[in-house]
């Protein structure tokens, strides 16, 4: 990046999804706590509440984990996206007045503390009808926070790639933890099958997603068409005319995705990997004579790879030649912001 | 002690020192690191502060290495590194 960070950069769409999630969150609160009323009279509004605040996060966390795997399968579903770091922030909240309204509610009154009660007060680990669940929710918990914590774009850019890809790992092990949070304890106590049946649909629709959005990766690696040795020497791509104008072909050499983009009769190959989280940028469209990476609109230059002033960003550019209205792909990358390998359609260039 | 007391102590111990590191994290140290937070406004620095509190060890390490931000590291960068060490 290239500007001073502030506390939220604020735009019309980014105000209009906060409205849309807080009354989406006002709305599931007021109407479960209403029905609860007239359904469960004999429950007190402190559980009706817990249940709430529990529910409501639990459901955020499934949309979040949603949201990535919809948006490679259509990206109409990239706005959403955009919005995820809000709701994640949400749904962490939603988990702290949960856990902290428990805690309060089961440890806060006894003569150890709440937090040494939550974890000593049920020692029954070997029963699976009375486990201690409760430590399952603190311990995913802590993983949300975390991760709420961490996702200002001052720690996308500080946080090294080893650290990012653990904390993307430990959404799962939160999860995880939840899910058993759930199972073990508010399902053991309910007669009804109709949570039992939620929680299904909600594993299914998580795993489920996450696997088609896999097959659908593997998928448009298989149709780039691997020829093999093709790291070194250079790589018949396509005829000239093939590629849509504006769009581009991905190539797989040198270990990952290369885009060759087309804007007009000049073609420009690309390293496909944003620089912001690492975006599909090869999936991205040419505006205004930039090609932008679909996931965040983080722009780059076809011909030399940088982001245009006052952004810092460049990806690797790879040269390119046109004999006899094919295209060929060099896979040795060029020097950073080299434009030398950028081609125009009509001409033969060696 | 117990074995349950002794691990929350040491965590209350871990998130003071993170408090502690975090004041003049946000303050100074966030700046070293990335040259954008240093003109950051102070919603931003209060923005940072629970992570700053949560990941101290980490951010401790990079300040005192004189770290900058880093950069991804893909397969491309790699082999453009290789290629310039070649030619050296
Ligand atoms: C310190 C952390 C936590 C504690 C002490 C805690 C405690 C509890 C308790 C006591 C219940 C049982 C409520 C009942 O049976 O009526 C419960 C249920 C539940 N919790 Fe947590 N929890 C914690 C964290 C979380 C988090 C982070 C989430 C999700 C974001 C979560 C989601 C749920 C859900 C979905 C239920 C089932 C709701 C229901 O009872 O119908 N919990 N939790
Ligand atoms: S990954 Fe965020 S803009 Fe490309």
């Amino acid at each position: 990046m290239g500007h001073s960070y502030q506390a939220v950069q604020w735009n019309p769409n980014k105000k209009r999804y906060d409205a849309l999630l807080l009354v989406s969150v006002v709305l599931y609160l007021g109407v479960f706590l209403g029905v609860g009323f007239v359904w469960f009279p004999e429950a007190t509004a402190e559980t009706l509440l817990l249940r709430a605040l529990g529910t409501a996060g639990f459901l955020a966390l499934h949309v979040i984990l949603c949201i990535g795997p919809l948006a490679r399968l259509d990206r109409r579903w990239l706005p959403l996206l955009y919005n995820r770091r809000h709701l994640g922030v949400t749904m962490a909240t939603l988990g702290l007045l949960h856990g902290g309204l428990a805690l309060l509610q089961f440890h806060g009154f006894g003569d150890v503390s709440a937090f040494e009660s939550l974890f000593t007060s049920n020692p029954r680990w070997g029963s699976l009808a009375q486990f201690p669940f409760q430590p399952l929710g603190a311990a995913a918990l802590v993983i949300l926070v975390l991760m709420a914590a961490t996702s200002h774009d001052f720690w996308l850019a500080n946080l090294t790639a080893p650290v990012w890809k653990a904390l993307h790992m430990l959404v799962y092990v939160a999860y995880g933890l939840l899910v058993m949070h759930v199972a073990l304890g508010a399902l053991q106590v309910e007669s009804s099958p109709i949570p039992l049946v939620l929680l299904g649909v909600g594993i299914l629709t998580v795993g489920g997603l996450q696997v088609l959005a896999a097959r659908k990766d593997r998928q448009v690696d298989g149709e780039i068409g691997v020829s093999p040795g093709s790291d070194t020497g250079w790589i018949d791509v396509c005829a000239i005319g093939e590629i849509e104008d504006g769009r581009a072909r991905l190539v797989l050499a040198s270990g990952e995705r290369i885009a060759i983009f087309r804007d007009g009769d000049r073609y420009s190959a690309l390293s496909a990997v944003c620089q912001h989280q690492n975006g599909p940028l090869g999936e991205g469209r040419i505006v205004d004579g930039l090609a932008v990476c679909p996931w965040h609109g983080f722009q780059y230059r076809p011909k030399c790879g940088r982001s245009p002033e006052p952004f810092q960003e460049v990806v690797p550019t790879f040269p390119l030649k046109i004999v006899e209205e094919r295209l060929w792909l060099d896979p040795t990358p060029l020097p950073l912001g080299d434009e030398s390998g950028s081609t125009s359609g009509g001409g033969i260039r060696a | 002690m117990t074995v349950p007391q002794a691990i929350l102590g040491a965590l209350s111990v871990y998130l003071a020192l993170g408090v502690l590191f975090a004041i003049p994290f946000v303050l100074v140290g966030a700046g070293r690191l990335d040259p954008d937070a240093r003109q950051g406004t102070w919603g931003f620095r209060v923005l940072i502060f629970p992570g700053a509190t949560l990941l101290w060890p980490l951010l401790a390490k990079r300040w005192a290495m004189g770290a900058r931000v880093p950069t991804e590291r893909t397969p491309h960068k790699e082999a453009l590194r290789r290629s310039e060490r070649a030619e050296r």
